[in-house]
């Protein structure tokens, strides 16, 4: 007889479940840490991975997917790849692996509570390899970035940020303790590996290879597309959660837990992958804008993703279009004006032909966002550097965490939402992220934004040394400057010469 | 704010950066990986939240104390990379295993006695082992440093590596034995065969031990040393006076994991006794537990066939364990 295949005894393995007598199940499967939704466990019990894989196989595959990526990296570890590294795409790096590796590591926390929670027993199977599989990304981007520490001390925050208040640390921070640590095992799952993991990350990595690609950075590249393999398998776990929810007549609260995951991740997901995608990766690099990748990839595809579950489409989504246009637009413009608080050295990066590059793609740029940066420019053309630096405190969303921003110029659309609850004001950037906050006020009530830290004494005196110190900067590094010295404004010097 | 001429580059991260000697690949991917241990409010929201509760009253408010856990360290220095590199050699060698003794049709030369005792007292082993992967998963969430997660994140994943492979042993023996009860019979003899109580006691008890450290001593000091002794040590010893040298072979395989664990609960349960007072915490919850685990041992052990010194045996062991650890009774 030759050795079974997998499918003739994986049922057997995902057989599991019992019936405790010594301890009430209650107490085994806490509702706020396994099912709040009450659905009976011989529901659970038809979850069904549309990806399935074995202890054996899973060692086997990921052995080899390892040893792909680390001999890639160890081949063109003297290549000369990093000596004159263009800073946006350093940018993209520094960027990336201080949002993402310890991230990472929480994530492998969170698939635990699948492992240990989930009231499936094929969940708590499949959790153990998503839990592995987040010990692997955050190894994998621990490792590689720590080669990169003799040529820049920046990134010394792939292992650092995370552990800084550094106010884009905040946003990152605030909403994945939010969707992802601090949520039960079946809204985790849809949380996370439907809204973010299907609806977001999986896609994105697809692109942010090409791009790793296109630089010619061609680690970065390996790397991403061997994490996106893991993450294509353990994404699955949401979907088979969100049907047996509908089917159990819990379709709103499904539809909430998605629609509060998505916005937010929404978010953070521009700032990520938008700035880069549109002002760091040079013109000639770029194989689409963030908008053409957010219409093919991500409105087209996870809008029919939701509907195919049985889910309605975000009620937000007309609002998440209009923010496609500009929330990445106005961060680019905010982040790069306090580049000292942040750990990477952001290129402005809109000299005339980017400008005309970002005019095509978004019509109607020069006269809103152009507008901002037509400021800067002068300064700049004017020897009026320190003028570039602003002086004010922007107002901080309540929700995600970051500044409060909307279209400038003709069209002027900037304007805060706010919310009383028990006596406070909450100040949020968008209607959806004052609507998370009503859907949960005793969730988010009381937490304060880097700005509410300035004004409650815990950042005492507010002077910009002490900000900066809470923020990490001047304690892991320095903070930012121009990544590319302003030599983009060269572009309106010859123009003008003319 | 520091002058910036002193952000020299770094050969390493900066945490690590004060150690003398370089670096291991093992210490930069693996230390100080937390945020949630960073503030007096773990995760960023609200205090009161259940799971900002759950963390302040299960963890940073345990007995069991240690100014520095981040400083604990794997004696096996494993990362993801060597695990899966160690790992898929030894499931080469379990493949191994099985071809070799389904080419001799190893299962229809085993006596109908036997894989009876297969059927109650083998393959139900799949509830008990998934127990111990999903207690292991609750380290990994809870436990205090990054360091002691990863240990407990690898010992959840050895526990499906041998659910696994007891799932399918349960199918090649449904095929040998069709009428002996194979793949439908387990649930019913875990919850109701006299020689699985004990363990389903244990690992249900063990299971809603919520303090990390509790749960850490009630898993790892009692109920996987109970495992390893009486279903893993005696049911293999057992196997091989009943002529099943497979499962014999099968169960010293399953050893090799079980070393593993108990090295590092060696490494972790020296590191706590370094602070006075953790002594007597552990000292506790292994007198309120210790007896849950040989309940388990006596129950599995009677019956198992013609193995009288077998409880004696196990609990001997799983003793000598503890007192090799500091806390033997």
């Amino acid at each position: 007889m030759p050795l079974l295949e997998r499918s003739d005894w994986y049922d057997i393995a995902r057989d599991t479940n019992w019936t405790p007598d010594f301890v009430p199940r209650e107490e085994l499967f806490p509702s706020e840490l396994s099912d709040p939704y009450d659905i009976p466990q011989a529901e659970w019990e038809t979850f069904d991975e549309p990806y399935k894989v074995s202890y054996r196989e899973y060692v086997k595959v990921q052995r080899e997917k390892d040893s792909s990526a680390y001999s890639v990296k160890a081949a063109l570890s003297r290549s000369k790849f990093h000596d004159g590294l263009d800073e946006g795409w350093a940018s993209v790096l520094k960027l990336h692996y201080g949002a993402v590796a310890l991230t990472e590591y929480q994530a492998s926390q969170f698939q635990a509570r699948m492992v240990r929670f989930g009231p499936s027993p094929s969940m708590r199977n499949m959790a153990t390899y998503g839990m592995l599989d987040e010990l692997r990304h955050a190894q994998l981007q621990l490792y590689f970035p720590h080669e990169l520490l003799p040529r820049d001390r920046h990134y010394d925050w792939a292992h650092e940020a995370a552990h800084t208040n550094n106010w884009a640390i905040l946003g990152g921070r605030h909403a994945m303790d939010d969707v992802m640590m601090c949520r039960d095992a079946i809204t985790g799952a849809i949380m996370v590996s439907f809204a973010f993991e299907t609806g977001l990350t999986n896609l994105q990595m697809v692109g942010l290879s090409t791009d790793a690609t296109n630089m010619g950075d061609f680690t970065f590249a390996n790397m991403i597309t061997s994490i996106q393999s893991d993450e294509a398998r353990h994404a699955q776990l949401g979907s088979p959660a969100i049907e047996i929810m509908i089917k159990n007549g819990r379709k709103a609260e499904a539809q909430q837990a998605v629609d509060v995951a998505f916005w937010r991740m929404w978010r953070l997901f521009a700032i990520t992958v938008g700035i880069p995608m549109d002002y760091y990766i040079p013109l000639e690099q770029r194989h689409l804008s963030f908008k053409e990748f957010m219409h093919e990839w991500i409105i087209r595809q996870y809008d029919r993703q939701v509907r195919e579950l049985g889910l309605e489409t975000p009620w937000y989504w007309d609002l998440l279009k209009d923010d496609i246009e500009n929330h990445h637009h106005c961060q680019q413009g905010g982040i790069w004006s306090w580049r000292p608080t942040v750990w990477w050295n952001p290129p402005g990066a809109v000299g005339p032909r980017e400008r005309e590059w970002l005019e095509e793609k978004y019509p109607g740029w020069n006269d809103s966002f152009g507008t901002y940066w037509d400021v800067i420019t002068d300064n700049l053309l004017n020897d009026r550097e320190e003028k570039t630096h602003p002086e004010c405190i922007p107002i901080i969303c309540n929700m995600c965490q970051i500044p409060i921003s909307n279209r400038p110029g003709k069209l002027w659309k900037a304007r805060v939402y706010q919310h009383e609850h028990e006596g406070r004001r909450y100040n949020f950037c968008t209607e959806p992220c004052r609507w998370i906050f009503t859907t949960d006020p005793e969730r988010y009530k009381k937490h304060e934004s880097i700005v509410d830290r300035m004004y409650s004494g815990e950042i005492n005196p507010p002077t910009l040394d002490n900000v900066l110190t809470y923020m990490g900067i001047g304690v892991v590094s320095e903070g930012g400057h121009d990544g590319h010295d302003y030599r983009w404004i060269d572009g309106f010097r010859a123009q003008a010469a003319e | 704010m520091t002058d910036s001429s002193d952000f020299k580059p770094l050969k390493t991260w900066s945490h690590l950066a004060g150690q003398r000697r370089r670096p291991s690949e093992y210490e930069i991917v693996s230390t100080n990986l937390l945020w949630s241990t960073d503030k007096e409010v773990p995760w960023e929201l609200a205090p009161g939240v259940h799971m900002n509760q759950w963390y302040l009253k299960y963890r940073d408010a345990s007995p069991l104390k240690h100014s520095d856990w981040n400083a604990f360290r794997d004696p096996d220095e494993m990362v993801y990379r060597t695990y899966n590199i160690m790992q898929d050699g030894q499931e080469t060698y379990v493949d191994g295993l099985l071809d070799e003794y389904n080419a001799n049709d190893h299962d229809g030369g085993l006596n109908a006695a036997w894989i009876q005792q297969l059927a109650e007292l083998y393959t139900p082993g799949r509830y008990l082992l998934h127990a111990a992967q999903m207690g292991s998963a609750y380290l990994v969430q809870m436990a205090p440093a990054s360091t002691i997660v990863n240990c407990a994140m690898l010992q959840s994943a050895d526990q499906l590596r041998w659910v696994s492979r007891i799932a399918y042993r349960t199918k090649e023996l449904s095929l040998a034995a069709p009428e002996a009860g194979f793949v439908d019979g387990e649930r019913g003899h875990w919850q109701g065969h006299a020689a699985w109580q004990g363990f389903r006691e244990l690992m249900e008890r063990t299971l809603v031990a919520y303090d990390w450290a509790e749960h850490f001593t009630a898993l790892n000091l009692v109920a996987k040393p109970a495992i390893d002794e009486a279903f893993v040590r005696q049911l293999g010893s057992v196997a091989r006076r009943e002529g099943d040298g497979l499962l014999q072979q099968l169960m010293d395989a399953h050893q090799t994991d079980n070393a593993r664990s108990r090295r590092w609960t060696k490494s972790l349960i020296g590191f706590a006794l370094e602070i006075d007072g953790n002594k007597d915490v552990l000292g506790e919850w292994v007198t309120k537990w210790a007896p849950l685990g040989d309940a388990a041992i006596d129950a599995y052990c009677a019956a198992l066939p013609n193995a009288d010194s077998a409880a004696s045996e196990a609990k001997g062991e799983v003793e000598a364990f503890r007192a090799d650890l500091g806390l033997g009774r």
